[in-house]
């Protein structure tokens, strides 16, 4: 408990003095030297509540006793209360400069002495306890801040791991798609990080691009109700074979609509942009909404033409593979649809790249 | 003699003191405290060996008990010596120590009275 009065007076007759004012309230203890003093507050520095020092005393000097306690960072929790003869005002500046908290000149007036010991007192110990208050509160905040970070990170884990787990049945379902899966998410995240770069207007940050990245793996979720006679034959779809085969989108999204709860919004949300629209096209001839321009979210165009690519450049059980070069044009002429110029910029920028890519996952 | 009487004779504060001190008991203790005192010997002796940062030290404190105690003319005597001893220096003026001597002969005679009688 800090509760004791620490007198320091090189006079017994004013350590007294002094004690006489206030023993019946605290618990003295009395230093009559400037040493002494500085011994008794290092060992007691968490009972002293308050230091009553004389200014000149043989040796070390009240001064010196406040310089030294001013670098143990002693004053911050223990007030100091000069009570000196001492007239001269410039004696008292430096004593304030020194960090007192209170300068009694003498006589001093027992009331007096009683008043600003006991104020001195409060003061330090509401100071001393708000301040331990905010040292723990700001401990226990860390440690909340640390698991929600801890949790964060797992829930990211686990959003993932839906999308892994759905990607992986859309990959047994369709003969065609396992490595089609990882060369979109592959092209989808090149061209949105050149986008996240170029576009700042699309509000892009490397999370959402992780997130997009991921969650183009469930593009074609849809696909998986979709009766094998149709998602693989191997022939031209008939004209409500193809209309059947469209529903592969709003089909996916029904069932991303079953899992909304257990995943987290902005994953959930995303796939199904992705999932609904990535047959969307910039002039509204897309579908299944028919979405024109900026409506279309995105994360749906990024993937849509990271798809368009892909399949361009792939051996289909319908077709054969066309050129990187071949490609890259037929994009950028409209020939598979109508693509937002900002993203054919960045299409155009990452060129060299889409290719390597290609390139690489074809061995 | 009373305890009035004694600061009547030192031309000393009693009111002043006795109301800064709350009580004629505490006047009266820290008073006769005083005869015990080792400032004024430890100002003598350092005056003798030409110590003259011991000796303002010692005429402070003395200052300081004068005020504390209300013992007005030997406050003021001290305080004089104090100010010609401030920073170590020799004072010039031999009548300063010769006037505080005085006073405190006096403020040990008179206190010396009162407690016997």
């Amino acid at each position: 408990m800090r509760n004791k009065v620490l007198i320091v007076d090189d006079m017994e007759l004013n350590r007294e003095m002094l004690s006489a004012i206030l023993e019946e309230e605290y618990p003295i203890i009395e230093a009559d030297s400037g040493k002494k003093a500085l011994e008794l507050l290092k060992d007691q520095q968490d009972e002293i509540a308050v230091v009553l020092l004389d200014l000149i005393m043989p040796d070390m000097d009240g001064y010196a006793v406040l310089e030294i306690m001013q670098k143990q960072n002693w004053m911050e929790k223990i007030p100091v209360l000069i009570i000196s003869a001492e007239s001269k005002v410039e004696a008292e500046t430096r004593c304030f400069k020194l960090g007192i908290s209170d300068f009694i000149r003498k006589p001093f007036d027992n009331a007096t002495v009683r008043n600003r010991v006991k104020n001195m007192i409060d003061l330090f110990s509401y100071k001393n306890e708000l301040e331990e208050k905010v040292e723990k509160q700001t401990e226990t905040l860390k440690k909340q801040y640390k698991l929600l970070m801890m949790q964060a990170e797992k829930l990211k884990e686990s959003n993932t791991r839906i999308i892994d787990i759905l990607g992986t049945v859309v990959e047994c379902r369709n003969l065609e798609s396992g490595e089609h899966i990882k060369r979109v998410k592959g092209f989808t995240r090149i061209l949105a990080e050149q986008a996240m770069k170029d576009y700042p207007e699309y509000g892009l940050t490397p999370e959402k691009v992780d997130i997009i990245v991921s969650a183009s793996s469930l593009h074609d979720v849809g696909k998986i109700a979709i009766p094998d006679g149709i998602l693989l034959k191997p022939a031209r779809l008939t004209h409500d074979e193809y209309e059947y085969m469209k529903s592969h989108t709003t089909r996916g999204c029904d069932i991303l609509r079953n899992i909304k709860d257990v995943w987290d919004e902005v994953y959930s949300q995303t796939s199904y942009e992705i999932c609904r629209h990535h047959h969307e096209r910039y002039d509204g001839k897309g579908y299944p909404d028919g979405l024109e321009g900026e409506n279309i979210p995105i994360s749906a165009q990024l993937v849509g033409l990271a798809d368009v690519y892909d399949a361009l450049v792939s051996e289909r059980v319908y077709k054969s593979a066309y050129s990187e070069d071949d490609a890259f044009h037929m994009i950028v002429s409209g020939e598979c649809g109508v693509f937002s110029p900002k993203l054919l910029e960045c299409f155009r920028s990452v060129k060299k790249q889409f290719e390597a890519l290609a390139e690489e996952q074809r061995g | 003699m009373s305890l009035q009487e004694c600061y009547a004779a030192l031309e000393g504060d009693f009111e002043g003191t006795l109301g800064r001190l709350c009580s004629e008991k505490l006047v009266e203790r820290f008073a006769l405290k005083f005869l015990a005192d080792e400032s004024y010997p430890a100002l003598i002796k350092a005056m003798q060996q030409g110590d003259y940062e011991e000796a303002f030290r010692a005429a402070h404190t003395l200052k300081g008990v004068g005020l504390n105690l209300g013992f007005t003319r030997l406050h003021e005597a001290s305080d004089l010596l104090t100010e010609a001893l401030r920073g170590g220096r020799k004072p010039e003026d031999d009548s300063l120590l010769e006037k505080v001597t005085a006073e405190y002969n006096k403020t040990v005679a008179v206190l010396k009275e009162y407690q016997g009688a």
